[in-house]
């Protein structure tokens, strides 16, 4: 058979083949879509064909096209949403938590070194934390944290700033997630810098307060949200740290297939983590400055700190004979 | 198609073996075309922006501020984020940019890609943005990808079918001439393909090539030429 006779026969086919794929591609519709599996094993076998004959580029480049939208027609992944979301929180996430406990130690001592350093050092010497504070920091500190500022309660009483607020930790707080977890093609070292100097900074802003503010204000106003917010940046930075570590030691890999590897396995990390200061969004923009008492917003911080390690140890686990 | 033999290759196609026992070739989409699409995703997401701005404007009346600007946040936060991943595991496998500029994501089989892998990709751009020697990893890379490709598995690919510049109706000579010396696949495709590119090239460029078949043909030049489109078209029509 020449080129074209193998043409002429087959041309059909490859037409209404096309027409089915376009239409999937475009509404989701088609004629007979029932058929299209089969019509694409033998577009498959005519490709096959045709590269062996050597019809020419035309007839191969148009068969290649329509292989190439009919495998991606054909195999996506179409999984429940909500089933996913469940398997994710109880099995996915908390065993890539515990199979990569490593990277949870290294990423935690990254974070909270800087923060206790820099709590400690205010009372010893204050010059460090204003050196990085600043003065526009120290001062709104004061306007937040101080003895004589307005509580929380008050600033928030404003019609919708609640949710004014939530919304303002989300675009900052998870935004800063994707990039710590960005930084870490950079050997790891933009992941690793940006959790120092969130430590720095939040230790900074601890040890001012002790120095110079009211710190039971501090204290009642992150109690809730803390677990959520510190442990998700800690978390996140482990799927950078785990893709800058592939870099700089790719083991049997090359170093393109190890951050490759690298970086789909960290994606639990990345999603839960930032899950997590969305949660801590939630609880900083809603619950953090309702006017309740102290001895309730301490105990409601503590139990999320317990849940989030009961969730963190035990959750996924199979146990035995259980 | 020839498939090129081991080592350096010239044209940007990369063979994938499927699960149906076939080979299919993607065409990379390169740098240029990839920047493009990049310029022209920064002006929809800008007049997003702006949409986003003066609807939220008109909102606050009703809403009132707080709640107008907490919306915009949000909204804001999705655009900047999950545009290019959205759109990316949309049906399209582009954003609009690359949809317009005619290119688009695939995971390395040629498939659709995940949401993981497009929040991969996308995520990882905004370092790579911040840092422009970043970017140039894509120069050194066979299949064009930058580190965020690389990190989710993906690679840019040509969603549009090639335009061969070839005549479709081929120079036709009254008479064909029998070939008989036994011809290797590849020998035979490319007398073929030189009777459908030839109709391009200058008369100098088809002498030049058809010289190459001189012991074949037993002529030069001119001759030659028209001996060996006549040969084509025996193999082709009368074989």
């Amino acid at each position: 058979m020449n080129r074209q006779d193998f043409e002429r026969k087959k041309g059909n086919d490859w037409n209404s083949f096309e027409m089915r794929v376009k239409g999937m591609e475009s509404s989701g519709l088609s004629v007979e879509p029932e058929k299209i599996p089969g019509m694409f094993r033998q577009i498959c076998h005519d490709l096959s064909l045709a590269q062996y004959r050597m019809y020419g580029s035309r007839i191969c480049d148009r068969l290649n096209a329509l292989s190439v939208r009919g495998y991606r027609l054909i195999n996506q992944s179409k999984g429940g949403f909500g089933e996913g979301v469940i398997r994710f929180t109880v099995d996915t996430f908390p065993k890539a938590l515990r199979s990569e406990w490593k990277l949870f130690v290294v990423s935690s001592l990254a974070f909270w070194i800087p923060f206790f350093l820099m709590w400690w050092s205010a009372h010893q010497e204050i010059a460090w934390v204003q050196a990085l504070l600043g003065p526009e920091g120290m001062s709104s500190i004061e306007g937040m944290y101080g003895k004589d500022a307005d509580t929380l309660e008050f600033v928030r009483s404003e019609h919708g700033s609640n949710f004014r607020m939530f919304a303002h930790y989300i675009m900052n707080n998870v935004g800063i997630d994707f990039r710590l977890f960005a930084s870490g093609v950079l050997w790891g070292i933009g992941t690793l810098f940006f959790l120092v100097f969130n430590g720095l900074n939040i230790g900074a802003v601890v040890g001012y307060v002790d120095y110079a503010g009211d710190p039971e204000k501090l204290w009642t106003f992150v109690a809730g949200h803390s677990s959520f917010e510190l442990l998700g940046m800690i978390v996140v930075g482990m799927a950078g740290l785990k893709m800058g570590f592939a870099l700089l030691a790719p083991g049997e890999f090359s170093r393109a297939q190890a951050i490759s590897r690298a970086g789909r396995q960290g994606l639990p990390l990345l999603i839960g983590g930032a899950c997590m200061t969305a949660l801590a969004a939630v609880v900083e923009g809603f619950w953090s400055a309702q006017p309740v008492g102290k001895e309730i917003k301490y105990a409601v911080g503590i139990t999320f700190w317990i849940l989030h390690l009961i969730y963190f140890v035990f959750v996924g686990r199979r146990f035995r004979g259980a | 198609m020839v498939r090129g033999r081991e080592g350096r290759r010239l044209d940007t196609l990369q063979t994938v073996e499927l699960a149906e026992g076939m080979e299919v070739h993607l065409r990379m989409a390169g740098p240029f075309l990839r920047f493009m699409a990049f310029l022209l995703d920064i002006l929809i997401k800008i007049a997003g922006f702006f949409l986003l701005a003066m609807i939220i404007g008109f909102g606050s009346m009703a809403l009132g501020g707080n709640v107008a600007m907490g919306i915009y946040e949000l909204l804001a936060f999705l655009l900047l984020w999950f545009y290019p991943v959205l759109f990316e595991i949309s049906r399209w496998g582009a954003t609009p940019g690359k949809k317009i500029v005619g290119v688009q994501v695939v995971n390395e089989a040629g498939g659709a890609i995940t949401i993981g892998q497009a929040m991969i990709r996308n995520f990882i751009r905004s370092i790579e943005i911040m840092l422009p020697l970043l970017p140039m990893v894509a120069f050194f890379n066979p299949r064009f990808q930058r580190l965020g490709d690389l990190a989710a598995g993906t690679l840019v690919v040509y969603s549009r079918e090639r335009h061969d510049p070839i005549s479709g109706v081929p120079p036709t000579m009254k008479s064909s001439i029998p070939v008989n010396i036994a011809l290797t696949r590849e020998e035979r495709a490319s007398m073929i393909a030189f009777r459908y590119r030839s109709a391009n090239w200058s008369e100098a460029r088809r002498a030049e090539l058809a010289n190459h078949l001189s012991p074949v043909t037993g002529q030069s030049g001119p001759k030659a030429v028209n001996s060996l489109v006549g040969m084509a078209q025996w193999l082709e029509e009368d074989s």
